[in-house]
Parts: C-alpha cells; sequence; structure tokens
C-alpha cells in the first residue's frame, strides 16, 4: 500500500469534536432509585414509572447475549452514567435563536446548520443533544396536519392513551437483554403518530449526538402510523471523538396499521474507535416493526461507525398482503466489528419482504450479516428474496454471513444469495486505463456496489451517506 | 437428564471388551465425551434437532449378529463387483462379505505396521472435542475398518461397505471406519446404512474419517436409509492433502433423529471437494446435515450442493458452513442449497453461513425454499400425464441431477427407482422415470 494510501485510512475521525455544555449528570450506577429519579426528572406518570421498574426486574433476571460474532470487554452496568440533560432544560427554547450557540456550532461543524434545516424543505428536526430534546421544529406545521412529533417524555403527558397502547408492544420489556435495560432506563427519544389518511407533509429527522463523557444513550422511539398514512423518517447519529467506550442501547418500535407506509432510513456513524481499536461506540440496538393489513415498512441503514454494532432491523408480518424490506450498506474499517442484519417475519398470507445487504470490511474489522426469514405456517404464497454481498478490502479483514431460513409453508418461496469477492481487478483495470487513479476506482467501484441501497435513501441522506462511505474509505486500496 | 446419558455412554464403554492397543484412543474418546456440555435447544448446532429420542432410551451395546437375514434385506445390498463388507448389527457377517484386499482390513485383524497407521490417524482428522458423536464414538470404540492405501496404489475396485439394522430394541451400534490415502492413490468406497425392519429402533453412530494424501484422490458415498424409528449420528471428517481430490455424494431418508456432520479441512493447496448430498424425509421424520468446509491454504476450491424435498410433516435441517482462514487466498467456493416442500405441514430449517477472513477470494452460497412450480406443473398436465404423476416426476428431476453426477454405474441404477418410489409408491406415478 502506498504511503498516500496509507495515512488517508488513518484520517482521523471528522466528526470528533466535543462541545462543553454544562450538564445535569447523574453519578454512574443502576438501581431501582437511579430508575425513579429519572422518571422523577420527567415528572412522569406512576403507571410509566412502574412499567419502567418491571423492565428493570426482567433485566436483572437476564444474561448479555453472546452468540453474536463480536468480542469485546465485559460492559460494567454500574460504571455507567444513566441520566443527563443539557441544563437549559427547564427553560426550553421557543425558537433557534434562543438555542443554546455552543449546539448551533456543534451542528454547524457536522455540517448540518440548524437555521439551514428551515430552508431545507420538507425536512423537520427534532434534535437530541443528550437526552432531551432540544429544539423542534416545524411543529405547527405538523400539528396542522395533525401529524404528533414530539419527544416521547412529552407525549407520555400528552398522549398517554397511545402511549400506554403501544409502548412496549413490538419490542416487548423481556425481548432481549439491551432492550429490557432500555425500558427501564430510556432516557428521551422521538414519539409519532400520524392520523388515519395523512400523508405526513414532509420527512421527520432526528440528529442524535451522544455529548456527556460516560453517559450511555438509551433513546426510544414509537412511531405509529394510522391506517393508510404515510411516513419518512430519518434518524442520523455522528458522536464526539472519546476514548472510552460508551454504550448506545436504544430501542425503536414501528406500528404501521392496515395500510400505513413507515420508511425508516439510518446513518449511523457513532465514533468506531482509533486505528487501533481503542474507544468507541457499543451500539446495541433492537429495532422492530410491526405491519398489519397491507402496511409496508421499509428499513433503510448506512452504517460506518461505532466498534461494536449488533442490530437487526425486523419486520414482523401480520397482516395479509403486508410487506418488509431491509437495504443495508455496513461498513467496517480498523478494529470495528459489526453484527448486523435483519428478521423477516411472514406470518400473514402474500407477505413479502426484500433483503439487500452490502457489508464492506476493511483494515481489521469484523463485518457480519445475520439475518433470519421465518415463514410461518400460517404464511401462505408469502416470499422473500434476500441478497447479501460482501466486499473484502485487505486481508486481515473478515466478512461473515449466517443467514438463517425457516420455512413451514409450502407456498411460500424465500430465495437467499450471497457472494463475498474483493474489488474485481477486471474492474480496478478498466477504471485506471481511462484514466481514474486508484482511490476514485475503488469509490466508484464501492459506490456502485452500495448503489441499490443508497437509492433507497432520501435525497438528503443520499448524499450523506455517500460522503460518508468515501471519508471512511478513501485509501483502503491495497 | 444431559450428564445422565453421558454417564450412561461411559458405562455402556466399560461393559465392552476392547483391543488393548486401542486404549488409549478410547481413554482419550472417554475424556472428549465427558467434557462436552450436552447440548440444548439453545446450543447453536442442536437449534433445530432434538436429541431426546437419545436421551429418553436406556441403551445397551448391540452384540450379536442375527443368523438369518430376510430375503427382503440381502435383494436390498447394491450388486456390483466390488470389495464388500457387511455388518449386521454391528458385526462382521464374513459369509456376506467377499474377499479383502490386503489394505482392507477390520481393526481387530490389524497388523502391526496397520496398527500403527490406525494409531497414527485415528482421530487425527475428526476432532473430536468439536464433534459429540466423534467423541462418543471414539469413547465406544472396540472394532472398525480401516482400508489403507500405499502411495501411489489404486483400487481396482470400489469398497462396498454394509451396516444393516435388524433390532426392534434399543441398541446402540458403533461403526468406525478409518480411510487412509496415501500420495497418489485412488478409491471409490460406499457406505451403506440400512434396516431390515419398519421397527428398528437402533440407532447406528458412523464416524468416518479420510485422510486424503497428496495427489491422492476418493470418491465416497454414503447411502442412508434407515427406518424411520432408526437413530443415526453420523460425521465423515475429511482432510485434504496437496492437490488432494474428494468427491463426495450422500442420500439420507429421515428417521426419529438422523444428524449428519460432514467436516472437510483443506490442508493442502490446490486441493478441491465436491461435495452432493439429497435428503428426502417424509411422514415424521427428521433429518439434519452439518457441514463445515475449511479452507485452511490457499488455491483451493470447493463445490457444494445439497438438494431436499421434505414431505408430509417431516422437517430437515441443513446448515452448510464455510470457513475461508485468513491465509487461504485464491479460494473458489460455492455453496448451493435448494429445498421443495410438498406439503402443508412439511418444514426447512436452512442456514448456509459463510466466515472469511482472507480477501483474494471468490465465495458464494445460495439457498432456496419453495414448492413445485405452476408452470412445470401446468406443462405435464397439458401433455396428459396426471398431477399427481407430473409431481413424482418434477420432485424426481429436481434430485436426480444429483444422482446423475455419481461415477459409479451400478449405484446409480440402484438409487433411482428408491428415489423414485420415496415420491410415488405405484409404479404408475414412475412409469416415466424408470424403466425396468
Amino acid at each position: 500500500m502506498s504511503e498516500q494510501v496509507e495515512q488517508l485510512i488513518r484520517k482521523e475521525y471528522a466528526a470528533g469534536f466535543h462541545t462543553d455544555i454544562e450538564s445535569e449528570t447523574l453519578p454512574p450506577g443502576l438501581n431501582e432509585d437511579v430508575i425513579r429519579f429519572i422518571s422523577a426528572k420527567k415528572n412522569e406518570p406512576e403507571w410509566m414509572l412502574e412499567w419502567r421498574l418491571k423492565a428493570y426486574k426482567i433485566w436483572l433476571t437476564m444474561e448479555e447475549p453472546e452468540w453474536a460474532h463480536v468480542h469485546y470487554p465485559e460492559i460494567d452496568f454500574q460504571s455507567i452514567s444513566y441520566f443527563s440533560a443539557p441544563k437549559s432544560y427547564e427553560d426550553r427554547p421557543k425558537s433557534l435563536d434562543e438555542v443554546d450557540p455552543d449546539l448551533i456550532e456543534t451542528y454547524n461543524k457536522l455540517g448540518i446548520p440548524l437555521h439551514e434545516q428551515e430552508m431545507l424543505a420538507g425536512v423537520a428536526v427534532d434534535a437530541v443533544f443528550d437526552s432531551v430534546s432540544v429544539v423542534t421544529t416545524y411543529r405547527a406545521k405538523l400539528e396542522e396536519a395533525g401529524v404528533i412529533f414530539c419527544p416521547i417524555s412529552e407525549a407520555v403527558h400528552r398522549f398517554p392513551d397511545l402511549v400506554k397502547k403501544y409502548l412496549g408492544s413490538v419490542v416487548p420489556q423481556r425481548d432481549n437483554y439491551y432492550s429490557a435495560l432500555n425500558c427501564a432506563v430510556f432516557s428521551d427519544g422521538s414519539f409519532v403518530y400520524i392520523p388515519k389518511g395523512v400523508r405526513c407533509p414532509m420527512e421527520l429527522s432526528t440528529y442524535f449526538r451522544i455529548n456527556e463523557m460516560n453517559t450511555g444513550q438509551f433513546e426510544r422511539t414509537l412511531i405509529i402510523a394510522d391506517e393508510g398514512s404515510h411516513v419518512s423518517y430519518l434518524e442520523g447519529c455522528t458522536a464526539p471523538q472519546r476514548d472510552e467506550n460508551q454504550l448506545h442501547a436504544a430501542v425503536v418500535e414501528l406500528v404501521a396499521l392496515d395500510n400505513a407506509e413507515i420508511k425508516y432510513s439510518t446513518v449511523q456513524n457513532w465514533y468506531p474507535g482509533d486505528e487501533n481499536g481503542k474507544g468507541g461506540i457499543y451500539n446495541f440496538v433492537t429495532k422492530r416493526g410491526i405491519c398489519h393489513t397491507r402496511a409496508k415498512i421499509s428499513w433503510t441503514q448506512v452504517e460506518t461507525g461505532s466498534a461494536v454494532t449488533w442490530k437487526y432491523p425486523s419486520c414482523i408480518l401480520k397482516g395479509d398482503h403486508s410487506i418488509g424490506e431491509f437495504y443495508s450498506v455496513a461498513l467496517t474499517n480498523n478494529y470495528q466489528q459489526a453484527d448486523t442484519g435483519t428478521k423477516m417475519i411472514h406470518l400473514g398470507k402474500n407477505t413479502k419482504s426484500t433483503i439487500i445487504s452490502k457489508g464492506i470490511s476493511a483494515g481489521h474489522s469484523q463485518n457480519a450479516y445475520r439475518g433470519l426469514v421465518r415463514m410461518g405456517s400460517s404464511a401462505a404464497g408469502a416470499r422473500n428474496y434476500t441478497q447479501c454481498d460482501s466486499l473484502l478490502i485487505g486481508d486481515r479483514c473478515g466478512a461473515h454471513t449466517f443467514p438463517y431460513i425457516e420455512s413451514a409453508h409450502p407456498s411460500a418461496i424465500v430465495e437467499h444469495e450471497a457472494t463475498t469477492s474483493k474489488v474485481s481487478d477486471d474492474q480496478m483495470f478498466l477504471c485506471q486505463q481511462r484514466g481514474l487513479d486508484a482511490e476514485k476506482a475503488v469509490s466508484m467501484i464501492v459506490n456502485g456496489f452500495c448503489r441499490e441501497v443508497f437509492k433507497q435513501l432520501p435525497m438528503e441522506f443520499a448524499v450523506e451517506a455517500g460522503k460518508l462511505l468515501e471519508v471512511s474509505l478513501e485509501g483502503s486500496v491495497g | 437428564m444431559a450428564a445422565e446419558f453421558q454417564q450412561q455412554a461411559i458405562a455402556l464403554a466399560s461393559q465392552q471388551s476392547v483391543l488393548g492397543w486401542l486404549n488409549d484412543a478410547r481413554e482419550q474418546g472417554q475424556l472428549a465425551w465427558n467434557t462436552h456440555a450436552w447440548p440444548t435447544r439453545k446450543t447453536e448446532a442442536w437449534r433445530y434437532t432434538s436429541l431426546l429420542p437419545v436421551e429418553n432410551e436406556q441403551w445397551q451395546l448391540s452384540d450379536t449378529a442375527s443368523d438369518t437375514l430376510p430375503q427382503s434385506a440381502l435383494a436390498e445390498l447394491i450388486e456390483f463387483d466390488a470389495y464388500r463388507l457387511v455388518f449386521v448389527n454391528g458385526q462382521l457377517r464374513a459369509d456376506l462379505s467377499s474377499d479383502l484386499p490386503a489394505s482392507l482390513v477390520l481393526f481387530a485383524d490389524a497388523n502391526a505396521d496397520q496398527q500403527s497407521v490406525i494409531k497414527q490417524h485415528l482421530n487425527q482428522v475428526a476432532d473430536q472435542q468439536v464433534h459429540l458423536f466423534t467423541a462418543l464414538s471414539s469413547s465406544l470404540l472396540n472394532q472398525g475398518a480401516l482400508l489403507h492405501l500405499s502411495k501411489n496404489q489404486r483400487l481396482e475396485k470400489p469398497v462396498y461397505i454394509v451396516h444393516i439394522n435388524d433390532k426392534a430394541n434399543a441398541k446402540v451400534t458403533n461403526a468406525r471406519l478409518l480411510l487412509v490415502l496415501e500420495s497418489g492413490a485412488e478409491a471409490q468406497v460406499v457406505e451403506h446404512f440400512f434396516s431390515t425392519d419398519d421397527q428398528d429402533r437402533g440407532w447406528i453412530n458412523a464416524v468416518t474419517e479420510c485422510s486424503v494424501g497428496a495427489n491422492a484422490s476418493l470418491r465416497h458415498h454414503r447411502i442412508n436409509l434407515e427406518s424411520e424409528q432408526a437413530l443415526h449420528t453420523g460425521a465423515v471428517h475429511v482432510a485434504l492433502a496437496e492437490s488432494a481430490r474428494f468427491n463426495g455424494f450422500t442420500v439420507a431418508n429421515g428417521s426419529r433423529l438422523k444428524r449428519i456432520d460432514y467436516h472437510i479441512k483443506h490442508l493442502g493447496s490446490g486441493s478441491d471437494l465436491q461435495l452432493n448430498g439429497i435428503y428426502l424425509p417424509r411422514h415424521q421424520q427428521r433429518v439434519d446435515y452439518h457441514t463445515c468446509v475449511e479452507h485452511v491454504v490457499p488455491h483451493c476450491t470447493t463445490t457444494e450442493v445439497f438438494r431436499g424435498v421434505i414431505a408430509d410433516s417431516a422437517r430437515a435441517v441443513f446448515n452448510g458452513r464455510i470457513h475461508i482462514h485468513q491465509d487461504a487466498q485464491k479460494t473458489l467456493a460455492e455453496m448451493s442449497n435448494r429445498n421443495l416442500l410438498t406439503s402443508d405441514q412439511a418444514q426447512v430449517n436452512t442456514k448456509p453461513e459463510l466466515e472469511i477472513y482472507a480477501d483474494d477470494v471468490r465465495c458464494a452460497h445460495g439457498a432456496t425454499v419453495s414448492q413445485l412450480n405452476d408452470e412445470a406443473l401446468f406443462y405435464l398436465t397439458s401433455r396428459g400425464i396426471s398431477e399427481a404423476e407430473a409431481r413424482v416426476m418434477l420432485s424426481f428431476g429436481f434430485v436426480n441431477e444429483l444422482v446423475e453426477g455419481v461415477e459409479l454405474e451400478a449405484l446409480q441404477q440402484w438409487l433411482r427407482p428408491r428415489i423414485a418410489h420415496m415420491f410415488g409408491q405405484s409404479d404408475q406415478l414412475t412409469r416415466h422415470i424408470i424403466h425396468e
């Protein structure tokens, strides 16, 4: 590898900076009092506290999962602080002008200045800075359409019936170790409700950012699309450079009622650790959606960050004729480890699912696709198509595929294909022979490799994703 | 429950008389067997297959061969010119076996040289720390067969090893086969397992180890057509040296418990593996194939094709794993697994895995699950073939492609009608696919 290439690989994490904003942080540790504190801090009603405590008790009985193809030092859950809120929480700003200038600066560095967001047509931002939503824009316009888009802590007060009915209905408290933990201590997150027949007038977007030393981030997102409605939700994350591992255990629940459609897009770029694998975020996320009759849920993700990723956005295709989609690009470099994929549970008749997964591993990283396609015994006429391709760059990385296919209905059709290869010499030759340098050629080839997924992303994200990939990959040519 | 059976097996082992020079191997086997954690439904390798049929029985060692076998059993033997070894309930029946070449012996008859070959290779190809029932096989080790071909030796006739079970009670048979091919040697081996009685409740634990030397070539066939009540746990372990070739073929119906592991290691560059498998469970049967191909060195190739037709309330499991080690550059590996479900209650769980640590490789796998193609059915029925017959023809065609890849003509001839009759009992349904 040329020196220049080496340099490019070693390129430091571009979004690595840390904004100093005073915040109210709880000392590390987890017990019932901590949960009571979090709950009290948010003025939560009694039922919410009960729900958290129940989850905590369940969590205590569970064990950390070990089946994933990732290795990391044991997490001491008592050394994590479970609550942190920017100080300005009590007097929440009414407009962008009132927002902490430091915050604005942070977003500027990330290239998503908030005051420009207003001009970016069709995007409302519920910016989550650490655990509390600080600013919400376009609220008025959304309210006009009847769309509810607010922090979940607010929804607990304003729409208790909806929250009670759906919270935990897709990812129950005892679903898995990290979701149970999230249920107990979740800090905040977004709540979205799209009323019957409404097409959300704009794309909803939340930027997350871990900003407080040693603070686990426990987001909780709940999106409910009522009958015949449509919503596209964007989630993106970047995190400042840190030395200590940070835990991120989010839960996202999607409910698509009859004929509704939810499109959920993620660009994930948490701090991946340095070139020696030191530091970085542990990203243990549970994302799941349930589709009722003729509903559709589409997950699109571009995963380039985190030291360890453990993430399986899933669809339960409960209603007849419902559709689930999963489009994923997962890129790992240096010592990153990713074990990601999806689960498509077909229960209804004529349900369809598509899985397109592209994994790219470079450096010393390990990148695994783990997916489940289950055709239940009632899934007559169900159809799945899965394609997972892996690209290897460098001879010290690994690419793995663990697809589970369970079929219990003869008329269900499952197709799975996977390929693994390196960047083809022929393609490189063709590009270079036409005057492109190796760098550019790889970038083009990789972008082409991921095209199927990128074209699913909303425009704003597609640009960011392309850029992210380019930065993360530049110079990985051997 | 679990540990209980592990103890039971050790107790069984102590009842046996044993060849003195195999003692060390037995002791190591028992050590490995005892250190295995007994699988539960949470154990990844046993996720879909229950070991209850093993646990729920009081097992005895099978030690007697029936004097008389029903004529129907003898008719099941494949008629072809081969060195034939017939075991009934694990005991050799010399009267049914043929004259053997010097290179093929029972462990009990091995001369000093052969004993040292056995000691040198036994459990060297197989990893009994990983494979539970291989550890059991070593724990119960008291006999087996060895085929040892010296350098460039080529066996004129195929080796045909038959295991017949005719016990209706719970007896466990331990079958062990060791194939050692020195460099440049060539052999064809057919292993055939069946039961004479539909009610046979016996259990056969059959482990085969193949050490294939440089430039050597081994064609190995394993036919598992036991009764529905029988239990089979088996494994084929293969180590391939430089430019060695292994051509494997396996076919199995299902039974109460049938688990077959193939574990192949490419240890010398330029080696080639072809592995084809067919599983055809019906009724309430279960069948579970686990294959693992390890590419340890560069420039090796693997082609693996498994097809299954799952009927009635049967369940099939296929877990195919290709593991490319860091040094195994320039590997070409392909795996395909296709399944047909022919009834509403049939189930299949398949998991084609790739684990890759080298970058300059081309690996692909594919898996499909579906039912018979409506258009193909329509095509045949529109030409005056009944739907029932069309189904038989299409199911047969689905797996026949692999049967045709079998080099031994006699085996092909023998296999075709048997497979056809699994899809359609009456001759009327199979008239277009078998010409007798």
